[in-house]
């Protein structure tokens, strides 16, 4: 399967987002070198690979793997600096309270600055031949965080803003440099609001969504004959019913993504005690084998 | 919650934490639900509704951003921000007193735009100053979707329906935070930005007020100044602007925002996190705990959603007459199921530890389904336990 070079991880919240993310990262760094980029605050998918990096900086996980950590602030100083090259000022009006008050009056400030950001990214990646993994926000923030360009071309009519805001709607809308990737879990909500995110990005950004990774698909250990034997009572029964049930729901999922045009991959449910590095690892290696390879 | 139930001093709080048995809704007149995003506060919001509404009380729960299934259950149409009446026949089997005898039901919808809306209609000195604050750049940019605003006109909301004095108890689902205090701090963000002098004193053209302008606000003015000019957004006279025909209306403002501080402060106000057993949702209600703490509201309880049912008993198997081969096949669905379990109650006893003082922490069985029904909101309320 041929990628873009920046994957846009997003889905609703609870679906496994960041492992996902991560199982992605460690997946395609068996073939070339990535950096999986943390956008969520609490840093979910740099912890699910073991590492705690600081803002900004990337951090090394194996020789072909790297975190780093963007946050919409650190874009917002960078920025600043970058106009008001004299240091003294800049740091004083980062510091100012009325500067805080007009870029709290303006929250799309800082997320477009983001944006730019990653545009900047990919733009090396392509460069350096390597891969750009997001663990973006959960599938509201972000389609309200990739729709700022938009709205920053209607705040800023001229001047560098507006420049920038062109160019971050194009690098959204090309299908060789961003795509993004929605996931979900074997239910009715998180498929509905996975398909219609991944249908909001397309028709209103241009956004195109390569693929949906289904989370916590249970492998099927009942058939139709042996849950009748079981009767519709007692705890084992039950238990027996919500395997199959959250199995067949996610037999119905791909045929709905088939429909608008995406690709569905599932990974297993870990039915481990805990959710480690090794766990991550093995998605990772779902992944290698199902996306990666097709 | 009880008042008696909660220890005065912070300090007795820190050494030996005493916890309630169970979330009591007969008391509290106000209940907010905070939490992540997608963890179900809605759904337990509505949940805790239904159940203070069964036991008598006189209930209005106030959505913030509901799933569309749990609309049809409330009965609320894509426009109901005032409040609709619930039909609870047919489930309130067991009224057990406690309530005013007047038991009911009312859901609503928050409307963040409109609230703010009006709310400027309602202060505003003039119609001129009214239109100018509507047609505002700035105002439209923070009336629209964003966060905060919807953080503080839920704030807003909430007053208006506490007034009711026909109404025992309000519940309040509130816009998914990344941070706790960002619900309950959005009055105060708010204020601050009209409060600030300093911008609009920045576009005073000099004589009285001059000398009024402190070094800094001269500095971060030039470099404004600079910024506008290079990103083209102009964004200095805007706010300016903003800020001005805010003029007069300040003291409504800071009036409504003070008592609503103070609502989250009365000790017949409860407020609830609502999380998952995941472990970075656990981490997420942890961080919740302490900003609460810092803020100096008291948490009254934890609701951990979703949390896997009581699994069957591995004996009753090993009597059970059925194929080998299916008896195999149920002992490893067991198995799986436990494992998933046993992390569950990794997480549950991380958040025991970390339970605040006077707080009850309460786990909301998984229902297996989405809850479509006000029937299906009525069991996960009864389901409710201490965790």
């Amino acid at each position: 399967m041929t990628l873009p070079r920046v994957l846009f991880v997003t889905g609703k919240g609870g679906t496994g987002k960041s492992t996902v993310a991560a199982a992605l990262a460690i997946a395609l760094s068996h073939r070339r070198p990535t950096t999986l980029a943390d956008l969520d605050r609490r840093l979910s998918a740099a912890a699910a690979l073991g590492a705690i990096p600081e803002v900004s900086t990337a951090v090394k996980i194996t020789g072909s793997l790297d975190v780093i950590t963007l946050t919409p602030r650190a874009e917002l100083e960078a920025f600043i600096e970058r106009i008001v090259p004299i240091r003294a000022i800049s740091r004083r009006m980062l510091r100012s309270r009325t500067f805080g008050y007009v870029t709290a009056a303006l929250p799309g400030l800082e997320a477009f600055l983001l944006l730019e950001r990653l545009r900047i990214m990919a733009g090396d990646a392509a460069l350096e031949d390597r891969y750009l993994v997001i663990d973006a926000p959960a599938s509201g923030s972000a389609v309200e965080l990739l729709s700022v360009s938009s709205g920053m071309k209607g705040i800023a009519p001229a001047g560098t803003l507006n420049r920038l805001a062109d160019s971050v709607h194009r690098f959204l809308a090309d299908a060789t440099r961003f795509g993004a990737i929605v996931t979900l879990t074997p239910e009715d909500l998180a498929v509905r609001e996975a398909l219609e995110t991944a249908v909001t990005m397309r028709e209103r950004l241009g956004i195109v969504t390569v693929a949906a990774i289904m989370n916590c698909v249970p492998d099927l250990l009942f058939d139709a004959s042996e849950l009748a034997a079981l009767g519709p009572f007692g705890g084992h029964a039950r238990l027996a019913v919500r395997r199959n049930a959250a199995h067949e729901q996610a037999a119905l999922v791909a045929p709905r993504f088939a429909a608008a045009g995406i690709p569905t991959f599932s990974l297993p449910m870990m039915f481990t005690p805990a959710m480690g590095p090794g766990e991550v690892e093995k998605l990772g290696r779902v992944l290698d084998a199902e996306l990666l390879d097709r | 919650m009880k008042p008696k139930a909660v220890p005065l001093k912070p300090s007795a709080r820190l050494k030996q934490p005493t916890h309630p048995d169970s979330f009591d809704l007969r008391s509290p007149s106000l209940v907010i639900c905070l939490g992540a995003g997608g963890v179900g506060k809605t759904t337990i919001s509505a949940a805790l509704a239904v159940r203070a509404a069964i036991i008598g009380r006189a209930v209005d729960v106030m959505t913030v951003d509901p799933a569309p299934r749990l609309l049809d259950a409330l009965g609320l149409g894509a426009d109901s921000s005032e409040p609709v009446e619930v039909q609870l026949e047919g489930i309130r089997h067991a009224r057990r007193g406690g309530g005013s005898g007047r038991a009911r039901l009312r859901a609503l919808r928050l409307d963040p735009k409109r609230t703010f809306d009006s709310i400027v209609a309602r202060y505003a000195l003039s119609d001129a100053a009214r239109d100018a604050i509507l047609e505002n750049r700035i105002y439209r940019n923070l009336s629209g979707a964003l966060a905060g605003v919807a953080d503080y006109m839920a704030m807003e909301k909430l007053l208006e329906l506490a007034a009711n004095p026909l109404t025992d108890l309000l519940v309040l689902d509130t816009p998914p935070a990344a941070e706790a205090i960002d619900f309950l701090d959005a009055p105060r963000r708010l204020l601050e930005l009209l409060n600030s002098r300093a911008i609009s004193l920045l576009g005073a053209p000099g004589g009285l007020f001059r000398s009024r302008l402190r070094m800094v606000d001269i500095a971060a003015r030039a470099v404004l100044a600079a910024f506008d000019r290079v990103t083209g957004l102009n964004l200095l006279s805007d706010v300016q602007s903003f800020v001005r025909s805010f003029d007069g209306m300040y003291e409504g403002f800071s009036a409504r925002a003070a008592r609503a501080q103070d609502k989250l402060r009365a000790p017949d106000t409860a407020i609830v996190i609502v999380t998952t057993a995941e472990s970075s949702r656990i981490a997420q209600a942890r961080e919740f705990i302490g900003a609460l703490e810092r803020a100096g509201l008291r948490v009254a309880a934890m609701v951990v959603n979703r949390v896997i049912a009581e699994l069957p008993d591995a004996a009753e198997l090993s009597t059970a007459r059925i194929a080998p081969s299916l008896k195999r096949k149920l002992k490893r669905n067991l198995a799986d199921y436990a494992a998933l379990k046993t992390r569950e109650e990794v997480s549950l006893s991380v958040l025991r530890n970390s339970l605040p003082g006077g707080a009850v922490l309460m786990v909301a069985p998984d229902l297996g389904r989405e809850p479509r029904t006000i029937a299906d909101l009525a069991e996960i309320g009864s389901s409710l336990r201490a965790g």
